[in-house]
């Protein structure tokens, strides 16, 4: 099989670079083993919350020169401002492209609320969440909280405790899901996923309308646990339809409903486009010739190779196996491309799991324009982008979906930019 | 109330064991631990049912004391046992003659030692060294140590004990020449309070060396650190021993859905009893004796890794303190010291708790002048007094993983716990099939505060997750059912994290390490949780 680009890892950056390449017209592959770290976001988009002293960022764009002398390596610097300005741009057009709707700027970071009800900073938010411009200011004056009996993945307790601090008047509405549908009891019944796909059903959204209409009251909104909406993307606005108030989704623990519908939607908008998802499929051999690869094989494939122009790998951090740590050593299970990391793993970990810890900032290491290099040497048809790349920390800097989209597309256009000097 | 017949200091299988053991025989029994039950070294070993073969050997008496105790505890405590058999197995490095002696030593101890031909061994137990030279089957098995804990409280509970958990001992109240009752301080409102009675039982293991010293005696006490790892897999379904002199790292016992291996031996100074961590070299250790008694476990996953520090007590005539018992020891100190109203109970063994309880028990009626027989050989606990059977056909209507599992862990005490509908029915913790109804029992029947109390009852994120998804389901159940104060819940998961970090950190590689990846990026980044939660609500 011969394709013009292959990429492996069908996450965030995987998916944002096959997009940009297809929309461009070049044939891709993208071969995911499956779940990716996108699954697990709720509604949020991080591009820099925090720079590596710990001080807060409010604009990211800013922060960029402050960065550069706190971290010269991290791949927003590799990018360079006028870059980092463009493809933040671009990614949210992508996003939207995809029917992904969201709201947010890269100039200045917007505020979310996290499944503890705690205010956190962000890039973009799905529209149909609860965000706002300033820290700890929302437009309600009186909301009716929704929480559904049994389902554990939700506490309304915490939301009801931060509207309250806000001076928000909170109506408890528990519902009975059993009510809407009856359906047979099971004790993994009542999660996010299944709940969705019970209101992707009319009858049983009639059925929740009708529970629900005469309890809202007075409040100036609804909300609800972000579990619903896996096919039915718009839902949010019709329910707000048929219940004549304003409807908001607040965010669940992972797996989230919005995270997996993310990923859905990206996929979909690859594939319209003419891209090759191959799902539920792992590379396990990279041929290499006089630094460049050849050849690779997959696991369902065989002895079928498949061969690209050019090569991406987007297979993210340890988490998603891009990365594994070995006892002593830090290595790419795919490629085999050189790794940063300390080789001394006491200093691999902080005794505080809330403190830095060093493993997080391990990667690819990467030369100026992303390509991986193996012993030493850079592969000259391979880029590498999102979280498998080196010398950034997504966790304690916030950065993790800035840098999977912007790497992304800085690859993407560098691969485009390739052919044309060709 | 404040006065007793009994107040037994530490919270241990010793310590409950005599709160039952003193209860059955009609005593007005108070029990005070510092933490929650089953903290110290009773919840920090293999959870091996000994059949005694592995001191067969060194130590007949102990061979004795563990057979016999081996046999009742699968009689009283059946829902604790797991009834696997083991095999003392020899590798080409091993001295094959061994083997004899230790088959003849078993003999004598009265422990049954059936010599298996290698190859016969390996279809019984195919995840053992296919190296194998030589195979003794004897009658080892394992045990949970939580649920044996908390079933010996249980029982007492309903006998009209009284638990005291998080309340601390601060002082021993003494008249002229006896003790009278204790100070104690519950180490979470910080209130105090006096009890008192008649007689102190010193259960609390090694801190028992505190304890006696709070009393102005000495018992010489050496703690010595034991390291473990426990594997994400249950790769054998019998024991593995080693079939040579006892050393570190020669048993591997398949437990609930895991395995661990250990041990290793270390004498550590007493000022780190309180904070005991696996070092890089011990894991080094323990993984090169289970990778020889097993060798897939090279490739299996390690879940976390603990310590617990054993009481070593050195014998009263050598003042060396070189000349150290591993066997039962029971001061009665107004004999030894000339102190009235204490008596101190340690060394011994988890498989040996019954015994140490009975032991401690009839002294204390002695002392009492109450003539009451033992009968903790012959009852049994609560949870082992029905078979699987009738308790099925009272659980027939509810989900088969949440009914499989309830029994397995509660035995007929999973009938109290049966509300049927779909809150209760509904999963907690996946990994080991914990329902909403059993976390909600636990809290409100089983003296749970916590999180870390809620998985020694209910094993609740002991599986491969290690609690990432379960936790903060948990929680939330806890503040529902005033546990924990709402503003306290964030500290709480953080102290949780924490406590778990603490077991993986030594070992966090490969799928460790993935799925600590991914517990920081929910916790911390989606969810927002931080070292900060902790300080701004204290």
């Amino acid at each position: 099989m011969i394709f013009d680009t292959i990429i492996i890892g069908g996450g965030l950056s995987g998916l944002t670079c096959g997009i940009h390449l297809q929309k461009a017209g070049k044939r891709c592959v993208i071969i995911s083993s499956g779940q990716s770290a996108l699954h697990f976001s709720s509604g949020s988009f991080d591009l820099l919350n925090t720079l590596p002293d710990g001080r807060s960022v409010s604009d990211p764009v800013q922060s960029l020169d402050e960065l550069q002398v706190q971290n010269p390596s991290h791949p927003y610097i590799k990018i360079g401002k006028t870059d980092f300005i463009r493809l933040a741009e671009k990614s949210q057009q992508l996003l939207t492209d995809a029917s992904i709707s969201v709201g947010g700027s890269y100039q200045r970071n917007h505020y979310r609320l996290t499944p503890f009800a705690i205010t956190k900073p962000t890039w973009l938010t799905m529209t149909d969440y609860v965000s706002s411009d300033q820290p700890d200011s929302l437009p309600w004056k009186n909301v009716c909280l929704v929480h559904f009996t049994g389902y554990l993945d939700f506490h309304p307790d915490f939301f009801q405790g931060k509207f309250q601090e806000l001076g928000i008047k909170v109506q408890n509405v528990e519902l009975d899901l059993t009510k809407v549908s009856i359906r047979k009891n099971t004790p993994l019944e009542v999660r996010s996923t299944n709940i969705a796909r019970l209101f992707d059903n009319e009858e049983a959204l009639d059925n929740f309308v009708r529970l629900l209409a005469h309890k809202v009251g007075d409040a100036d909104a609804v909300l609800l646990p972000a579990c619903l909406g896996l096919e039915r993307t718009n839902i949010v606005n019709i329910l707000s339809r048929k219940l004549g108030v304003e409807v908001k989704l607040l965010a669940t623990f992972p797996p989230t409903v919005s995270g997996i519908r993310a990923q859905y939607l990206l996929k979909q908008r690859f594939m319209q486009l003419g891209g090759t998802y191959m799902l539920g499929d792992t590379v396990n051999k990279v041929d290499f010739e006089n630094n460049h690869i050849s050849k690779i094989f997959t696991v369902n494939h065989g002895n079928i190779p498949l061969r690209g122009e050019e090569y991406v790998l987007c297979s993210g951090s340890f988490f998603s196996e891009g990365l594994v740590a070995l006892p002593n050593d830090v290595v790419d299970p795919i490629c085999g491309l050189d790794v940063d990391y300390i080789s001394d793993r006491k200093e691999w970990f902080a005794s505080d799991v809330f403190d830095q810890q060093n493993y997080e900032s391990f990667g690819i290491r990467t030369d100026e324009t992303f390509h991986g290099i193996k012993n030493g040497q850079a592969i000259s048809n391979l880029h590498v982008c999102g979280a498998s790349l080196s010398a950034f920390n997504a966790l304690k800097e916030g950065c993790g979906g800035g840098v999977s989209m912007l790497t992304a597309l800085y690859v993407a256009e560098d691969i485009l930019r390739q052919k044309e000097n060709k | 109330m404040n006065e007793y017949d009994v107040i037994i200091i530490g919270g241990g299988a010793t310590g409950a064991g005599t709160l039952r053991d003193c209860s059955m025989r009609g005593l007005r029994t108070v029990l005070i631990e510092r933490s929650d039950i089953a903290t110290g070294a009773t919840g920090r070993n293999h959870g091996l049912l000994h059949s005694g073969a592995r001191y067969a050997v060194t130590d007949q008496e102990s061979a004795r004391e563990c057979i016999s105790e081996n046999q009742i505890l699968r009689r009283i405590a059946s829902h604790c046992v797991d009834e696997t058999d083991g095999f003392f197995i020899s590798l080409p490095d091993d001295d094959l003659s061994f083997q004899t002696k230790f088959v003849k030593s078993c003999q004598s101890a009265g422990i049954r030692a059936d010599v298996i031909d290698p190859k016969e061994a390996l279809v019984l137990e195919p995840s053992m060294n296919p190296a194998v030279t030589g195979a003794v089957r004897v009658p080892d098995g394992s045990i949970d140590p939580f649920r044996l804990t908390a079933s010996n409280i249980r029982d007492a509970k309903t006998l009209g004990a009284n638990v005291l958990t998080y309340h601390m001992v601060t002082e021993l109240i003494r008249r002229q020449d006896a003790i009278v009752g204790v100070k104690i301080l519950n180490v979470r409102t910080k209130e105090t309070s006096e009890l008192y009675a008649p007689i102190i039982v010193n259960a609390c293991g090694i801190w028992g060396a505190h304890i006696a010293e709070m009393a102005g005696v000495k018992v010489s006490m050496f703690p010595a650190k034991g390291a473990l790892l426990i594997y994400g897999h249950r790769v054998n379904k019998i024991v593995l021993n080693r079939c040579r002199k006892p050393s570190d790292a020669d048993i591997l016992v398949p437990g609930d859905t895991i395995c661990l291996i250990g041990t290793t031996s270390t004498k550590v100074p007493f000022d780190t009893i309180d904070n005991m961590y696996v070092l890089p070299e011990e894991v080094e250790i323990l993984r090169k004796g289970a990778q020889e008694l097993s060798p897939i476990l090279e490739k299996t996953r390690i879940l976390r890794c603990y310590a617990g520090v054993r009481p070593l007590v050195a014998s009263d005539n050598d003042p060396s303190g070189r000349s150290v018992s591993r066997g039962i020891v029971l001061f009665d100190h107004e004999k030894r010291d000339g102190l009235k109203g204490f008596i101190t109970i340690t060394g011994g063994k988890l498989m040996t708790y019954r015994l140490m309880a009975e032991q401690a028990t009839d002294l204390v009626c002695t002392k009492l002048h109450i003539d009451k027989k033992c009968e903790t050989a012959t009852v049994k606990l609560p949870g082992s007094r029905e078979d699987k059977e009738t308790i099925l056909k009272k659980l027939y209507s509810m989900p088969s993983a949440v009914q499989e599992s309830m029994i397995y862990r509660h035995g007929e005490m999973a009938e109290k716990i049966a509300t049927n509908n779909v809150v209760n029915n509904s999963l907690v913790c996946e990994c080991e099939e914990v329902s909403y109804g059993e976390v909600s029992y636990a809290i409100d029947h089983m003296d749970v505060n916590n999180l870390i109390d809620l998985r020694r009852r209910t094993r609740l994120g002991m599986g491969t997750c290690q609690g990432e998804f379960c936790a903060c389901r948990a929680i939330g159940i806890l503040a529902k059912q005033k546990k924990i104060k709402p503003e306290k819940e964030k500290e709480e998961l953080v102290t949780f994290l924490n406590e778990r970090w603490k077991g993986i950190k030594p070992i966090a590689w490969g799928d460790s390490l993935r799925e600590s990846q991914y517990a920081s990026w929910v916790y911390e980044s989606v969810c927002g949780l931080s070292k900060n939660n902790k300080d701004l609500t204290k």
